[in-house]
């Protein structure tokens, strides 16, 4: 019988959270089209729902209905197992991340985590790796030059973009002393980790930045140059499925920037409940990463190597360092 | 000295990244700005100013005849040749068009015809609301054209307006005067 009960809140909670992912691109795209109107002057969605509310449902069916279009010469096989690859990592990184300790209800203590790994942040950096095969495979499989070359800037942008990241972070493990995500958040009880690790944090967040493909970073996908890079050639389901994986590694890097840096569900000053602290961060997080996509222009290809290279690496390396000579 | 300071303070300004913070900054207070937005056709409309170049009409004078001495120099002058008069003589021996048409499909709107006008019949005035799905549709009669909106007064401003697609696609309004449009664009 226990094992039955505990068996089915794990079910439940899969499932919940695989609804809240699907789910929220679709606020998201509305929040996403009402900030970029309102910082460009307009109104963003006006006419579907109140102030344009029910849009994303609109281009949701719409995107349902429309044709599912195949290039003659492009490789079937990858091309159709492209979306599904760059979907689910982001779903399955999500298991890993703790959205709070735990409720209870009914008398039964509910984790708010569907599995507390002691490898959880090496298990998020390696699940989420696989998330470029589906940009690759859908640029390689499309055949066509503006996918190719999209995919092949992903390529390299991911190389040269998880080293920093995952160096970044190895101070916060060091800080923490586990590299359960869990764990993580307790050790940062009273004091914030952006505190002792403010180069990690920008080192994490520019990564992130690159990571999400979003702009500044948004090469592989660059409207202006590539046509619309890796999907060009995708429509109709297959490529929401590209934009919802885009929205999830998006949420997710707000949300391991809030773990791993803000302190995740511990909440300053205001007593407020911990998961409504951890939303209203990562909230905010979003929010920074769509004001930036409406400020700043794309960097240039080359600009991007050299800030991955030539500035994030040796400043994530030196972070390491300083933290390990403060620690001994 | 003051230059090397200068140089001092751009180079702390791009190590602390203060041009990056200051067009988010910018970004930031443009969001929060008012939005420049005319909700034509369903919730607002513009109402021309009164040098605005719109639907032609034509005029009458104080005893309600018809302006127009079917002289033809708006036609003679017209860079698109959309006006075709003819003219007859009526009972006071006058010379009068008996047609006046104008081809609005192929009017450019530069006025010119209003320019030209001797006797002061043409005019271009506040209509702008006549797109039609034939362009036979657009070819203007004398008397259509005597029945036109003249001029506007006033002018320059957005007022509430409602959408009426019940027979025809009409955009109505009922103030004569709005809020002047320009005071939301933002200027820094």
């Amino acid at each position: 019988m226990e094992l039955v009960v505990a068996l089915g809140l794990i079910v439940f909670k899969v499932a919940l959270l695989i609804a809240i992912l699907l789910l929220l691109p679709l606020p998201l795209t509305w929040l996403e089209r009402k900030i970029a109107g309102h910082i460009q002057q307009r109104m963003g969605p006006m006419r579907v729902g109140w102030h344009g509310l029910l849009q994303p449902v609109a281009d949701g069916v719409k995107l349902l209905t429309k044709e599912d279009h195949i290039p003659a010469e492009a490789d079937r096989f990858l091309f159709k197992l492209a979306p599904i690859l760059a979907l689910a990592p982001p779903f399955v990184v999500f298991v890993a991340v703790p959205f709070g300790e735990s409720v209870s209800v009914l008398g039964t203590e509910i984790t708010l985590y569907v599995s507390n790994m002691n490898v959880a942040l090496l298990f998020v950096f390696a699940v989420i790796g696989i998330e470029v095969y589906g940009v690759i495979f859908g640029g390689w499989a499309a055949n066509s030059k503006y996918a190719v070359l999209g995919s092949l800037r992903t390529c390299a942008q991911m190389i040269s973009y998880e080293i920093p990241m995952g160096f970044a972070v190895i101070g916060v493990v060091m800080l923490a002393q586990s590299m359960s995500l869990l764990e993580i958040v307790r050790a940062q009880a009273n004091v914030w980790n952006i505190v002792y690790q403010p180069v990690g944090f920008f080192v994490f967040f520019v990564a992130g930045l690159a990571q999400a493909q979003r702009i500044p970073f948004d090469l592989a996908e660059a409207e202006g140059d590539l046509g619309a890079g890796f999907h060009t050639e995708y429509s109709g389901i297959r490529f929401a499925f590209f934009m919802v994986s885009e929205y999830a590694i998006m949420l997710l890097t707000s949300v391991l920037a809030v773990i791993l840096f803000f302190g995740g569900w511990n909440g300053v000053l205001v007593p407020l409940p911990p998961i409504l602290w951890f939303l209203l961060k990562v909230a905010f997080f979003v929010y920074v990463f769509i004001w930036f996509r409406f400020t700043f222009p794309r960097y240039r290809y080359d600009q991007l190597m050299a800030i991955g290279w030539k500035v994030l690496l040796p400043l994530s390396m030196a972070n390491i360092i300083i933290t390990g000579v403060a620690f001994l | 000295m003051s230059r090397a300071l200068d140089r001092i303070g751009t180079w702390i300004g791009w190590a602390f990244f203060a041009d990056l913070a200051n067009g988010l900054a910018l970004t930031f207070g443009y969001m929060f700005s008012k939005s420049v937005t005319m909700q034509y056709p369903d919730k607002e409309k513009w109402l021309p100013y009164s040098r605005y170049r719109g639907h032609h009409f034509l005029k009458r004078d104080e005893e309600g005849e018809i302006k127009c001495v079917a002289c033809e120099l708006c036609a003679r002058i017209c860079p698109c040749y959309c006006i075709e008069v003819i003219p007859y003589e009526d009972e006071k021996g006058n010379r009068r068009p008996a047609k006046f048409e104008i081809d609005m499909a192929r009017c450019l709107f530069c006025g010119l015809c209003e320019d030209a006008c001797p006797a002061d019949a043409i005019a271009l005035g506040q209509q702008y609301e006549f797109s039609s799905f034939s362009s036979h549709d657009l070819v203007i009669g004398r008397d259509d054209l005597l029945s036109k909106p003249g001029k506007a007064m006033t002018g320059g401003g957005v007022v509430a307006a409602r959408l009426n697609t019940e027979q025809d696609v009409l955009v109505e309004t009922s103030e004569p005067q709005g809020y002047n449009w320009w005071r939301n664009i933002r200027r820094t």
